[in-house]
C-alpha cells in the first residue's frame, strides 16, 4: 500500500487551560473518504484545522505527503478547505471566488477561466460564474465552496461539516454527490461531522472522537458491529443495553446470565468497554431484534414481553418493548411488510433474538 | 386595521416631530433663506429684492474665490488622506489584535480628546507649533535647528496638522465598525487558498472595509472644507479658507447676497465631489456581508 498521505503522530493541542487534543495518531490513506465524527466539543475541528494549518500542535507531529508541516503556514500546505459557513467571498462574484486561490498559479487567464468554468461544471454549477455571491442558496454556496476548493487540485481536501447548515432533503443529496465527487477526483476527503448516520453513509474510514481522543478508528461496518466501547455503540447508531453477570469465561467463550434474555455463550471476541464504573451489560442492536407476529414459528431464542410505545416511521416501526425479567424497555424495529400488522401499546408480544448479536460490555 | 394603522402612523409622528421640527427651523429654512440670498442684489449694507446671478457671476469670476476654494478642498483633501490613513492601522488593531472585551476601552480612550473643546484643542496646537513653542523649544534645545521653524504656524501646514488631529476618532470609529463585521473565517479562507497575510489584506479585508473606509472620508472631508475656526486660529493670511471668506463677506463686509452666492457654492462642489465619491465605489459599499 502507498505511504499514507497524512500521519499523525501523538498531535496535542492545548488552549489556555483546556486540553482540545490529548495524543492523537492516525493514518490517513491516500485518496480514501475519512471521517473525523464526535460530539461537539471533542475536538474534531481543532484537529482539522491543525492539519490545514489554522492552529500549531503543542506538541506532536503533522505529516502531509510525507513532510513534516511544523511552521508550514496553510497558505503553503497542499489541503484546502471548505468552512463549515462556506466562507463566501461577498465582494467577489461566483467566478471570483472559484478562482480566487489561482492568482498565483503560472496559467495563462484562458486556462483560469477554463479550469474555473471546470470547476463550477464539476459541482453542478455551469453558467453560474457571474452570479452574485448574496444571490445564492444554501446548497449552491456549499458547491461554490467545494469549486474554489477542489480547482486548487489539492492533495487533500478537508470538510470542517459542511452539510450542518442545510436541510435534510438536500443535506442527503449532497451526501450522495460529496461521495461521487471523491471517487470522481481521486482525492483524499477528510470530514468533520458530528452527524453518526453521515460518517456511515460517506465514509471508508470513519475515527470517533471523544474529549481530545480517538476512541476508535475503524471502517463503517467494524464500528456498527464491533464497537469497542460502550460510548462508541451508544454514539453509533441505536444500541440497547441490557445488565448481564458473566458466569464463566475462557478463550472458547464467555458464558452469561442476561436478564430477561437468560443465559447465553458469547464468542472470546464479541466483547468491549464498559463505561467506567458501570456494571457489566450485553448490548443488541434494534434491528437484530425480531418480533414474532400471530403464531410465527420461532427462530433462534426467545424472549416475551409487552409493548410499552410505537413510533411509526413509514418503512419502519420502531416498539418500545419492556422484556419480562428485564429492567427497563428495548427498542426494536421492524420493517413494515404487506403482511405485517402494527402493534398497538399494551399488546404481548414474542421477541426472537440470536446469541451471535450480542456484545458483552465489561 | 386602519385605526390600528393610523395609531401607528401618530406615534410615529410624535417621534420624530420634534426632531422634525427642529431640524426645519434649524437647518431648513435657514438654508433657504442662504439660497434666496445668493439671488438678491447687494445694496451695500441693504439688500435690494431683485433677482440677479450676478453674485454667482462674481464667485466665479473672481480669482481670489476660486484659489480660496481650491485651497479648502486641497487642505480638506490632505486633512482627509492623512487622517483615513493614519486611523486605519488604529481601527485594524483595535478590530484584531485586541481583545473583546477590552476593546470598549480601547474605543473609549480614543474618544478622550473629545473631552476637550474643539477650540481649546486648536489653541493647543498653537501653543505646540508656536515660534516659541513645544515643537521649536524642543528642536532647538536638542540642536536640531538653530533657528525656529516657520512654516508650521499660521499657513496651510498648521491647518492640515490641526484639523487631522480634531477628526482621526470621526474616522477611526467607522473604520473600526467595518472592520469588525468581517467574518473571520474569510481572512482564514483566503489564506487556505494559498494567498499570504499581506494578500490576504488586499484581497479581503481592505475591499470589505471600504463602506467604512467611505464614511470616514465623508465625515472628515465634508465639515473641514467648511471649517472656520482652525484656519481663523493656526492658518494666518495664506491659510484662509472658504468659510473664512463667507464670514468675510457677511459680518466685515455686510454683503450678504454674495456670502449667501460663496455658500451655496461651496455646498454644491462638496455634494457634487461627495456623490462622485460614493458612486466610484459603489461596487464595493452594495456588497451584503
Amino acid at each position: 500500500m502507498a505511504d499514507p498521505i497524512i500521519q499523525l503522530e501523538n498531535v496535542t493541542k492545548r488552549f489556555d487551560d483546556f486540553e482540545a487534543l490529548k495524543g492523537v495518531s492516525a493514518d490517513i490513506r491516500e485518496g480514501e473518504f475519512f471521517s473525523l465524527l464526535g460530539p461537539s466539543g471533542c475536538g474534531k475541528t481543532t484537529l482539522l484545522r491543525t492539519i490545514a494549518g489554522f492552529e500549531a500542535p503543542t506538541s506532536g507531529q503533522v505529516r502531509i505527503a510525507g513532510q513534516d508541516m511544523a511552521g508550514v503556514p496553510p497558505n503553503r500546505r497542499p489541503t484546502n478547505m471548505v468552512f463549515q459557513s462556506y466562507a463566501i467571498f461577498p465582494h467577489l462574484d461566483v467566478a471570483g471566488n472559484v478562482g480566487f486561490g489561482l492568482r498565483r498559479s503560472p496559467m495563462s487567464a484562458a486556462e483560469k477561466a477554463r479550469a474555473v468554468d471546470e470547476a463550477l461544471e464539476m459541482v453542478g454549477l455551469a453558467g453560474y460564474g457571474r452570479r452574485a455571491a448574496h444571490a445564492l442558496s444554501g446548497g449552491q454556496r456549499q458547491r461554490v465552496a467545494l469549486a474554489r476548493a477542489l480547482v486548487l487540485k489539492p492533495r487533500v481536501l478537508l470538510l470542517d461539516e459542511p452539510l450542518s447548515a442545510l436541510d435534510k432533503k438536500l443535506r442527503e443529496q449532497m451526501q450522495g454527490e460529496l461521495r461521487r465527487l471523491q471517487r470522481q477526483v481521486g482525492i483524499t476527503f477528510i470530514l468533520v461531522t458530528h452527524d453518526q448516520e453521515e460518517a456511515l453513509i460517506m465514509s471508508d474510514r470513519i475515527a470517533v472522537m471523544f474529549e481530545g481522543q480517538i476512541a476508535q478508528m475503524a471502517n463503517p461496518e467494524m464500528l456498527y458491529r464491533r464497537p469497542v466501547s460502550r460510548r462508541v455503540a451508544e454514539f453509533i447508531g441505536v444500541m440497547n443495553f441490557l445488565p448481564a453477570r458473566v458466569t464463566a469465561s475462557s478463550p472458547a467463550g464467555i458464558e452469561v446470565e442476561i436478564a430477561g434474555l437468560g443465559r447465553a455463550t458469547l464468542s472470546g471476541d464479541s466483547h468491549a468497554e464498559a463505561a467506567p464504573g458501570e456494571p457489566p451489560s450485553v448490548g443488541i442492536r434494534p434491528e437484530m431484534l425480531t418480533i414474532l407476529f400471530g403464531n410465527e414459528p420461532e427462530t433462534g431464542r426467545v424472549a416475551e414481553g409487552e409493548v410499552r410505545e410505537v413510533v411509526y416511521y413509514g418503512d419502519m416501526t420502531y416498539y418500545e418493548i419492556a422484556i419480562d425479567g428485564a429492567p427497563g424497555t428495548v427498542t426494536v424495529s421492524m420493517r413494515n411488510l404487506v403482511n405485517r400488522p402494527v402493534l398497538r401499546r399494551g399488546e404481548r408480544t414474542r421477541i426472537s433474538w440470536d446469541e451471535r448479536a450480542l456484545i458483552l460490555f465489561r | 386595521m386602519s385605526e390600528w394603522r393610523s395609531s401607528e402612523a401618530a406615534r410615529g409622528l410624535a417621534l420624530v416631530g420634534p426632531t422634525l421640527l427642529y431640524a426645519v427651523a434649524m437647518l431648513a429654512v435657514p438654508l433657504g433663506a442662504v439660497l434666496v440670498y445668493s439671488f438678491l442684489t447687494d445694496g451695500y449694507l441693504t439688500i435690494i429684492p431683485e433677482f440677479t446671478l450676478a453674485n454667482y457671476a462674481e464667485v466665479f469670476s473672481d480669482p481670489i474665490y476660486r484659489q480660496v476654494m481650491a485651497r479648502s478642498l486641497g487642505v480638506a483633501l490632505a486633512v482627509t488622506v492623512a487622517t483615513v490613513v493614519l486611523a486605519y492601522p488604529v481601527a485594524y488593531f483595535v478590530a484584531f489584535h485586541v481583545r473583546p472585551e477590552r476593546r470598549s476601552l480601547w474605543l473609549f480612550l480614543i474618544t478622550i480628546p473629545f473631552w476637550t473643546s474643539y477650540l481649546i484643542r486648536v489653541f493647543l496646537w498653537k501653543v505646540i507649533l508656536g515660534y516659541n513653542g513645544v515643537v521649536n523649544a524642543t528642536l532647538t534645545g536638542l540642536g536640531i535647528i538653530d533657528e525656529p521653524l516657520t512654516f508650521i504656524l499660521y499657513n496651510v501646514n498648521a491647518v492640515v496638522i490641526t484639523l487631522a488631529h480634531a477628526y482621526a476618532p470621526f474616522a477611526i470609529l467607522p473604520i473600526f465598525v467595518a472592520l469588525g463585521k468581517i467574518d473571520r473565517t474569510l481572512l482564514e479562507a483566503a489564506q487556505d487558498l494559498g494567498e499570504s497575510r499581506l494578500a490576504t489584506f488586499l484581497r479581503v479585508t481592505l475591499p470589505l472595509s471600504v463602506p467604512g473606509v467611505v464614511a470616514a472620508v465623508l465625515i472628515v472631508f465634508i465639515p473641514t472644507v467648511g471649517d472656520y475656526v482652525t484656519p481663523r486660529l493656526v492658518g494666518g493670511p495664506e491659510g484662509r479658507m472658504i468659510a473664512n471668506i463667507i464670514q468675510l463677506q457677511y459680518l466685515r463686509l455686510d454683503n450678504y447676497p454674495l456670502g449667501s452666492a460663496l455658500a451655496v457654492t461651496a455646498m454644491a462642489i462638496v455634494t457634487v465631489i461627495a456623490v462622485g465619491f460614493v458612486l466610484s465605489l459603489r461596487r464595493y459599499l452594495r456588497v451584503r456581508q
